[in-house]
């Protein structure tokens, strides 16, 4: 018997976190985050690919940073504030392994993916607590 | 831990504006790397030889200039200031003079449509259909364009930023339209004063859709004398040259042959015997960014 724990045990489906295409715009993606209460955000094509993420850190950033008005800020698409090159973990993984790099990387949340690349779940810290 | 790297879709890809319906009329193609075509007519159609006359002296000067050309006229003007001012000839008979400008100059026209019973005859007829930039937000108004099938001439509201647009840009597509040019007519600077912000060009841009600079209201004062629009001719060459230098596919003039006694913007059409200075002025700014982007790519600062 393995004692494995396997991450398709343990994620979080896509209908319980943010999921949205790039041409979606921030202020939408903002009041999702806040429904879900999950404060990281996956960026699909729309064959359901991962293209970025965006989390409340990267919102942090961006405002301490940004110079156009607010509401300009808010209709951009989502896209342009994405993090184009996540770190993300197999759907078949082993949990225990992708705990170590989540600590060292301090990540609250990780994108999981199939073979084919395409977005299947989310590793919730959070959410394993409970 | 598997790691992704996309590149990014920061750049939206530059879409392309076909317009032209059928054979009668020279297809005019609007968008990044097109030459610059001209969006020009009398404001109003007021009667079917002044629409003939307008059409041959523009004719003229666009075929010198080998500038693109679409028409402008429309048939009715309903954000007049006052109830006396001229209406426009009505839906049938301006259709009728517009379809008959198609077959007579081979030349693609639009009109604007300020009614939704009107968008489907409207599209019938115009080879681009027009929305007021009044009514820029109106759901019904975008729907009712997209539903033409036609390419629309979507006019930036003075009351709107231009990243607001956008919203605008996606009734259309979601009601199935997907050619699109948007314009700048100026935005409201206090009353009755427009400004043209020139970064909404660049702004309206990143749609990815074509962007077009409208100089003969950006210099309106808008009802400034009292029942009637004002405005400040005076402006419109330095302001064109601006626009195609910040980056427009389009320019749109409303241009009569005796402002004074036009029946709808008289202070603000301007005179055809202007228009070729203004537009070899256009042309060359417009030919000369593109050498530049071809020579040093687009903008790239961050």
């Amino acid at each position: 018997m393995s004692n494995k724990t396997l991450i398709e045990n343990i994620m979080i489906t896509p209908d319980k976190f943010t999921v949205v295409t790039p041409e979606v715009t921030l202020v939408t993606v903002l009041e999702r985050m806040s429904k879900f209460k999950i404060g990281h955000v996956c960026v699909v094509d729309n064959q359901m690919k991962l293209v970025g993420v965006f989390t409340d850190g990267d919102f942090r950033r961006l405002i301490l940073s940004i110079q156009k008005p607010l509401p300009a800020l808010l209709s951009d698409d989502i896209v342009k504030y994405s993090s184009t090159s996540p770190k993300t973990t197999y759907v078949d993984s082993d949990f225990s392994e992708v705990k170590k790099i989540m600590a060292e990387n301090k990540i609250w949340d990780l994108p999981v993916i199939d073979r084919d690349q395409k977005l299947v779940g989310l590793i919730h810290m959070s959410s394993l607590l409970k | 831990m598997g790691n992704i790297t996309h590149t990014s879709s920061l750049n939206m890809v530059p879409k392309v504006v076909n317009i032209g319906h059928d054979e009668k009329v020279k297809k005019v193609t609007i968008g990044p790397g097109n030459p610059l075509a001209l969006i020009g007519g009398p404001c109003a159609i007021e009667s079917k030889d002044h629409a003939f006359f307008m059409g041959e002296a523009i004719g003229k000067i666009v075929t010198e200039l080998n500038i693109p050309w679409v028409y402008k006229s429309c048939y009715d003007k309903d954000c007049r200031s006052s109830p006396e001012s001229f209406h426009g000839c009505g839906l049938e008979d301006g259709l009728e003079i517009l379809s008959a400008i198609r077959e007579e100059f081979g030349v693609p026209v639009v009109s604007d449509f300020s009614d939704t019973s009107w968008a489907k005859a409207t599209g019938e007829v115009c080879d681009l259909v027009q929305i007021p930039a009044y009514l820029c937000r109106q759901t019904s108004i975008l729907r009712a364009a997209a539903e033409t099938g036609r390419p629309i001439h979507l006019k930036k509201g003075q009351f709107m930023s231009p990243w607001n647009m956008k919203n605008s840009v996606k009734k259309i597509e979601a009601a199935g339209g997907s050619q699109i040019i948007l314009a700048d007519r100026g935005t409201f600077f206090g009353y009755n004063s427009l400004v043209n912000d020139y970064r909404s060009l660049t702004i309206m841009a990143e749609t990815g859709y074509p962007v077009c600079y409208d100089a003969t209201h950006s210099i309106q004062n808008p009802t400034s004398m009292g029942n009637i629009s004002g405005g400040e001719r005076q402006f419109i060459p330095s302001l064109v040259r601006a626009a195609a230098a910040v980056g427009i596919d389009a320019l749109f003039m409303e241009i009569h042959n005796d402002p004074k006694n036009a029946k709808s913007d008289p202070n603000t059409v301007i005179n055809v015997k202007y228009i070729k200075n203004v537009l070899i002025q256009a042309k060359a700014m417009h030919e000369q960014r593109l050498e530049l982007i071809s020579k040093l790519g687009v903008d790239n600062v961050e």
